[in-house]
């Protein structure tokens, strides 16, 4: 080089150049305003005695972001909650918390939310008093409304402790037998075929003991039943001796990348590879296939491996090293998810999946019971699709005069041919209680504005317990933020005594309710205390452990006939399930939206996972917009090729695609359950998600399309560039 | 020379200290300290109640510490809570207007609205409880009667003030010649975190 500035030089001046030009900085008058008297500084008028300003407290609470249920730490300073982590007392998350838990903050304090009842007035929906709001209820739905009960529904999201408890004797007292438990991302089928064949629809699952996991597209780490709680497990499960990951899906999951062996399989043949491994344990390995039907048994002996193959699109060799690894590290762990039960014939293929961990005596070592939850009043009402489509059907035939609606958000998340929309209409009077106004809140005659979960008292008993089963409590972390919100347990309450019902006048609030119920908890779970230092210690703990009485699961495995599935042309569309945007319900969180997707990296918005093979037959690339179209509609998303999917299969992520919600979900991306057909599984009228075909093509639109990262593959580099000694003397030491 | 150099030290000082005719007050009061003397002339900031720091501090001869007692415990100092006020002013100077103004507000059981007078940007992570630590309860020969004086560093004599008035410029410049002549943290993260 001409000039003697090395690069090496260079960069120390411009390290030097930097730190000059800060330091000299520190003196000029700084751009952020500090002019003395602009602010107010209010102190307190008569302090806590435990309150130290710029101090933060600790105080314990329940998550409500999923249905999963795990306990939360929230730190509260100067009277606001700033931070929320896991609560180590919970036997469900044991001190730690997901994103979408961390991002609790933002719906709390977002700046969309409803801050008081809404009143439809003349088509539109008006900003009225509590006063009015209920008396418009009394009106609508009072005593003396003349509506009968049998008319009235509930449609909510996934329910259970004392909100459940006064939920249930609402209902009783109106008359209302129809509550609806809607959750888009639940485990129905895995429910129903685990309530069959095992006697338990949600037994205990022990991660820590399997030696071997395979997985049909159970997304454990992600969306599946109690992913923090799974995370942990699947942390002992990964420690030494370091059980093998075996992933079975059509789209590349988190739980997938985390895989030791991530197959791809064609959709919806799922339960034909099931079949395929029992087979080659039974006739390889020599596992017995004593447990089950003498058909099934003849079936699992003789089936066909060529077919399956075939079916499948799983090599040979996959099938042989999946069948060797879960017979030579038992006991193991077989689980099915989303991708495996969204199917007309879901039920037979989780069957045909959870046939595996009898074969391979998994029931009573890594699958065993969860006992019997003392309270059944406090159970979960853990929601499933099924109730999206009923309740369609249900207002096609127009059996309701007035639903309520709470948490879940069915006009979003309804196919487009299940028109929930136009079937709303006919029902005369709709009640949501809603801290937003989502895509059902608009929809809605009266919207009754809910506290956040941070501002509201409640106790939550998860569906899926952890390592021990508890009562875990839910109190308020501050004030709330607006004053005419209310809480669901004090709106059931004012509810309950506007109908008269006995037992309730007497209660002030929901927290004098919470108060009683404690004291009338039986005394095993108090430990001796008194009932003042029982509701303190609960409060402190944020959990109380409940004796959960002996169960024993027991193994009955009734006769299936496995779907061979394909058959449809075109390609199978995947609504894809993600930690973080989850069934939509986070769309409106900047955080989850900023948070680049696991598997892609794209941000605030949706994109439409192609194989790099159908990518190249589309003439697409990554970046490039493709119309997709089923029967029911078209949705348009950008391309992103990819090899963790397989090529029949186009995944879209749910979540996106909102026409409401506020400023930060409304607008954004696209919603693939929108254009999925309304088809259930036949058995358990669950929705079949992952069964509609469709056609792919491409557009000539270009769409700014934000992902971090360049390339998802390291193209043979290494993580960090090395180069050996001698190497290096020769090139840079020896000069 | 026959004299040790730690004694050779101590001549010195104290020969310096006879030329320049004897330090400043706080020199004596604070050990192990390099106060900062940069001045800044802050603007009077009208406050709700024109607060007479030199009645309560210099007259009375309050420490510091007694109304702003969450400075030793936390980042910031806090302005006391009205009860406080009115511990005292329940009884005594009721007759005097501000004190009646001060009653009005806690018989409308509202705070007073203070203006703010000393502040750093959000991205700075300022604790008073350090700096405490630092020049008073982990400092050698100090006596916590003596705080005002480590509070003048920052803020000035507030004894001779009513209202407080910002007196030092509070800068990044500021705060880093201060931590470099007290051998205080220089880390980039030990204030930006």
């Amino acid at each position: 080089m001409s000039n003697k500035v090395n690069r090496r030089d260079f960069l120390k001046i411009m390290g030097w150049g930097g730190v000059g030009a800060t330091l000299a900085g520190c003196d000029l008058p700084t751009t952020v305003t500090l002019e003395e008297g602009k602010e107010e500084v209010v102190s307190y008028l008569v302090p806590e005695e435990y309150v130290i300003p710029g101090v933060g407290v600790w105080y314990a609470s329940t998550c409500q972001q999923c249905p999963a249920g795990c306990g939360v730490h929230g730190r509260v300073r100067e009277g606001r909650v700033l931070k929320l982590e896991g609560n180590p007392e919970s036997p469900i998350n044991a001190g730690t918390l997901c994103q979408m838990g961390q991002s609790a903050l933002q719906a709390h304090y977002n700046p969309d939310r409803i801050t008081q009842p809404l009143l439809r007035k003349n088509g539109s929906l008006a900003p009225v008093s509590w006063k009015e709001a209920m008396e418009a209820l009394v009106h609508r739905v009072g005593p003396s409304a003349g509506v009968a009960g049998e008319r009235i529904a509930w449609f909510t999201d996934s329910i259970s402790g004392h909100q459940a408890v006064l939920l249930d004797a609402l209902r009783k007292t109106m008359g209302s037998e129809d509550h609806y438990v809607y959750e888009a991302i639940s485990q129905g089928v895995v429910r129903a075929v685990s309530r069959d064949m095992l006697g338990e629809a949600v037994p205990r699952l022990r991660f820590d003991k399997a030696r071997a996991i395979l997985s049909f597209g159970a997304d454990f780490l992600g969306t599946w039943q109690s992913p923090v709680h799974n995370a942990t497990q699947y942390a002992q499960f990964r420690s030494p001796p370091r059980g093998v990951l075996i992933q079975v899906e059509p789209n590349m999951s988190l739980t997938g990348a985390n895989a030791d062996l991530w197959v791809p399989i064609r959709p919806g043949t799922e339960g034909v590879l099931a079949m395929g491994i029992a087979s080659v344990l039974a006739n390889k390995h020599r596992k017995s296939l004593d447990r089950l039907p003498a058909g099934l048994q003849e079936r699992i002996h003789g089936y066909d491996m060529d077919e399956v193959i075939r079916i499948t699109g799983v090599s040979g060799n996959h099938i042989i090293k999946i069948a060797s690894w879960l017979s030579e590290r038992s006991p193991s762990l077989v689980l099915a998810g989303a991708t495996a039960e969204g199917h007309e014939q879901g039920y037979e293929i989780v069957s045909a999946i959870m046939l595996l961990n009898v074969i391979l005596g998994n029931v009573g070592e890594t699958i065993e019971s969860a006992g019997d939850f003392p309270f059944p009043q406090l159970v979960a009402r853990s929601g499933d699709s099924r109730a999206l489509l009923d309740f369609a059907r249900a207002l096609e035939e127009q059996r309701y005069d007035v639903v309520f609606f709470r948490g879940a958000n069915p006009v979003y998340a309804a196919p487009k041919g299940l028109d929930l929309a136009g079937k709303l209409k006919g029902v005369g009077f709709k009640v949501a209680l809603s801290m937003f106004q989502d895509e059902t809140t608009l929809a809605a005659d009266l919207v009754l504005p809910l506290r956040s979960p941070l501002e509201d008292w409640g106790t939550h008993v998860p569906a899926y317990q952890g390592t021990e089963a508890v009562i875990s409590i839910q109190q308020p972390l501050m004030e709330p933020l607006y004053p005419e919100t209310r809480g669901f347990g004090d709106i059931l309450l004012s509810l309950l005594k506007m109908y008269q019902a006995p037992g309730y006048q007497d209660y002030a609030d929901y927290y004098a309710y919470l108060r009683a119920a404690f004291t009338a908890l039986p005394s095993v779970l108090k430990n001796g205390a008194g009932d003042e230092d029982f509701w303190v210690a609960a409060l402190q703990k944020g959990v109380v452990k409940v004796p959960v009485g002996e169960g024993r699961l027991t193994v009955k495995v009734a006769d299936i006939e496995v779907p061979q599935g394909g058959g449809e042309s075109g390609l199978r569309l995947i609504p894809a399930a993600r930690l973080g945007m989850w069934d939509g319900r986070h769309a409106n969180i900047p955080w989850l939206q900023e948070a680049p997707d696991q598997i892609t990296k794209v941000v605030w918005n949706s994109w439409a996972e192609l194989h790099p093979r159908t990518a190249r037959k589309l003439g697409v690339k990554t970046g490039d917009a493709v119309r997709i179209t089923s029967p029911e509609g078209t949705i348009e998303a950008n391309v992103y090729v990819y090899k963790g999917i397989h090529p029949d299969a186009i995944a879209v992520p749910m979540g996106q695609g909102h026409e409401a919600y506020g400023r930060y979900a409304k607008g954004r991306g696209v919603n693939p359950l929108k254009i999925i057909k309304p088809v259930t599984d036949a058995k358990t009228g669950e929705l079949a998600a992952v069964a509609t075909s469709v056609q792919v093509a491409r557009t000539e639109r270009k769409e700014l399309f934000v992902k971090l990262g360049g390339s998802e593959s390291q193209l043979g580099r290494k993580i960090v560039a090395t180069v050996t000694a001698d190497v290096f003397e020769r090139t840079e030491g020896g000069a | 020379m026959s004299i040790p150099a730690s004694l050779g030290g101590w001549v010195l000082a104290l020969i310096l200290g006879l030329f320049l005719g004897g330090a400043p007050s706080w020199a004596a009061k604070v050990p192990n300290a390099v106060p900062p003397d940069e001045t800044y002339s802050g603007e009077y900031v009208e406050q709700p109640i024109e607060f007479p720091h030199d009645t309560h501090a210099a007259v009375n001869e309050i420490n510091c510490l007694y109304c702003h007692t969450y400075a030793r415990r936390s980042s910031v100092a806090g302005i006391p809570p009205t009860s406080k006020c009115m511990g005292c002013h329940s009884v005594i100077a009721t007759d005097k207007p501000r004190i009646k103004k001060l009653t009005e507000y806690w018989e409308k059981r509202q705070p007073p609205p203070w203006k703010k007078v000393h502040d750093v940007p959000d991205f700075v992570h300022f604790t008073h409880e350090k700096h405490l630590q630092r020049f008073v309860f982990e400092n050698e020969g100090m006596q916590v009667e003596d705080v005002a004086e480590v509070c003048a560093f920052c803020h000035g004599d507030v004894k001779s003030m009513t209202v407080a008035v910002k007196v030092r410029p509070l800068t990044m410049g500021f705060c880093r010649r201060c931590h470099e002549a007290n051998e205080g943290p220089f880390d980039c993260w030990k204030c930006h975190k």
